[in-house]
């Protein structure tokens, strides 16, 4: 068993460079998304299929009524109890030894489930042709750079982040190191906090944040949508123990109702605001 | 991206070994490496270790290529035999010949003492090179303060290793590293690390597909080569002699193209 392994993201110490959006496509081969102008710094609204992460620009009255110009890297959160594998009818999208959470291409059949259920908005839909002009769909996010995990490397982001808000390392020891930071910077941000959600079984990045996480449009309190729960926990066992079609049907009836009705599946109950 | 060729077995076996090497360290009396250093012989490229007096214990020497044989053989049964054959031929004035033309890198005797005994030729060297190096590491910690460069084509100021590998550390400086002894000196970013040529037009990075983290810089004067390791993109980072290891791809794609580890004095193979 690989050690498992946190991606460390102090906005305090952000500047907005975006460099680890251009090592994120760099590495990964993603290809550019020109954009319109946005009315802000940021370039993009949010992640999508070719965009795995975004810096995110937040103009923010603070508690003083000053103004604060909030940057966070933006990207898969890799949670420990993660929506998206549970409600993957196709086991596409699984955890590696490193605690991160993967998208196998070749199994993926653009179903959208995980894009539906995931509580953070971090997972997109690509359209391709086949060589017969068949459209088909794969599902994309951060993988944090799994492959280069593998081979003993930090990811790409982290590697190329100049002011040192994002380190690699250990779980235990990035948390500790979260949890020192906060201590640090109270007197200057009094709603400093970790973003480590309980919700989804901890996540394996986490943030250092300045503002409460609504003020980044994060969820607060983000939870596994209880359909998700329901699917992989026991509709599918229950399908494979081959139990009457009747019933089946019927439960797979108000899953799938439930998976794709996002606005009601609980998702974001307890979710912030978007400042988007 | 898997880039090394070194499979898993291999790599751990030489973590295992290079575990053995830091606890043979710890059981050497440090007072009996001693490195006399020479400021005149080393600015003439003498290494260290040629004028370093050190005490070598024999019977912990001969101890060491015992526990070397229990992990070999652990790992390959099939060497029983060949170290049943060493174990009576390994005595003590051999053992002193070992540490010797090891640490002058006399490969020709190993060969041929392997060739009279009926080993297999690799396996003499190798013992003789992993039980010498916790000597060479304890004599490279000492040597250290005074080591800030090496001298044009003259390889590692302590144990006279040909330049190999260098690391990119902080800003991104450029550390040469001795695979062998550890020591390590600072060099220039843009320099041939065997001739020291700097000139910028001469000295070129090869970048290797799906190499991350690591670029061959070649010198067209004098034809050698040095990996260059960005070693600050890995998560822990590892020991040389293991870098050095899972970076050998890098040396055969530096070798097939005609430069070689050391360079030629005269520019050419």
């Amino acid at each position: 068993m690989a050690a498992e392994y946190v991606k460390y993201v102090d906005v305090t110490k952000c500047d907005g460079c975006r460099a680890c959006m251009v090592a994120c496509k760099n590495w990964n081969d993603l290809p550019a998304e020109p954009q319109d102008f946005l009315g802000t710094m940021q370039s993009h609204a949010n992640v999508s299929a070719d965009t795995w992460n975004v810096l995110t620009f937040v103009e923010h009255e603070n508690s003083k009524g000053g103004l604060d110009y909030l940057f966070r890297h933006s990207s898969c959160y890799h949670c420990s109890d993660a929506a998206c594998e549970k409600v993957c009818p196709e086991n596409a999208i699984s955890y590696t030894e490193f605690g991160t959470v993967v998208i196998d291409q070749d199994t993926c059949v653009g179903c959208g489930y995980c894009v539906q259920n995931c509580p953070f908005d971090v997972i997109s839909l690509k359209e391709y042709k086949d060589k017969n002009g068949k459209e088909y769909r794969k599902a994309h996010k951060c993988t944090m750079c799994t492959d280069r995990l593998e081979e003993g490397l930090q990811p790409a982001c982290v590697t190329t982040c100049h002011t040192g808000a994002m380190e690699f390392g250990g779980k235990d020891a990035m948390i500790e190191k979260a949890e020192e930071r906060v201590k640090e910077i109270k007197d200057r941000y009094p709603n400093a906090m970790v973003y480590n959600p309980e919700g989804v079984g901890g996540t394996h990045t986490i943030y250092v944040l300045a503002e409460r996480p609504s003020v980044y449009g994060m969820p607060e309190n983000p939870k596994v949508p209880t359909s998700a729960v329901l699917w992989k926990d026991y509709a599918q066992p229950i399908g494979k123990m081959m139990i009457g079609a009747t019933t089946m049907a019927v439960v797979g009836a108000f899953i799938s109702n439930k998976l794709f009705n996002k606005e009601g599946n609980g998702t974001h109950e307890d979710g912030g605001e978007s400042d988007e | 991206m898997k880039t090394t060729v070194v499979s898993r077995e291999y790599k751990e076996l030489q973590s295992k070994i290079i575990k053995l090497q830091e606890s043979w360290k710890n059981s050497v009396h440090a007072d009996g490496v001693n490195p006399n250093l020479d400021k005149a012989a080393m600015a003439a490229g003498v290494p260290v270790v040629a004028l370093a007096d050190i005490h070598f214990e024999i019977p912990l020497f001969l101890q060491w290529i015992k526990e070397l044989e229990e992990l070999l053989v652990n790992q390959n049964p099939a060497l029983s035999a060949s170290f049943e054959i060493l174990n009576d031929k390994l005595t003590e004035t051999v053992a002193h010949q070992w540490i010797e033309e090891a640490l002058s890198f006399n490969q020709s005797y190993f060969n041929e003492f392997a060739r009279e005994t009926g080993l297999e030729e690799w396996l003499p060297y190798f013992l003789a090179e992993s039980a010498v190096r916790p000597y060479l590491q304890i004599l490279a910690e000492k040597a250290q303060p005074e080591i800030h460069k090496a001298e044009p084509r003259c390889g590692c100021q302590v144990c006279g290793e040909p330049v190999r590998i260098a690391q990119l550390e902080g800003e991104g400086q450029k550390v040469v590293y001795c695979p062998r002894c550890t020591v390590h000196w600072r060099d220039k970013r843009v320099a041939c690390s065997h001739c020291g040529n700097n000139d910028h037009k001469t000295v070129e990075n090869m970048n290797v597909e799906g190499e991350a983290a690591a670029q061959i810089q070649v010198c067209e004067k004098c034809h050698g080569y040095t990996k260059v390791i960005d070693t600050r993109q890995y998560i822990t980072k590892p020991t040389v002699a293991i870098l050095d290891l899972t970076t050998i791809h890098l040396d055969f794609i530096a070798q097939e193209r005609g430069y070689t580890s050391g360079g030629s004095p005269k520019g050419k193979n």
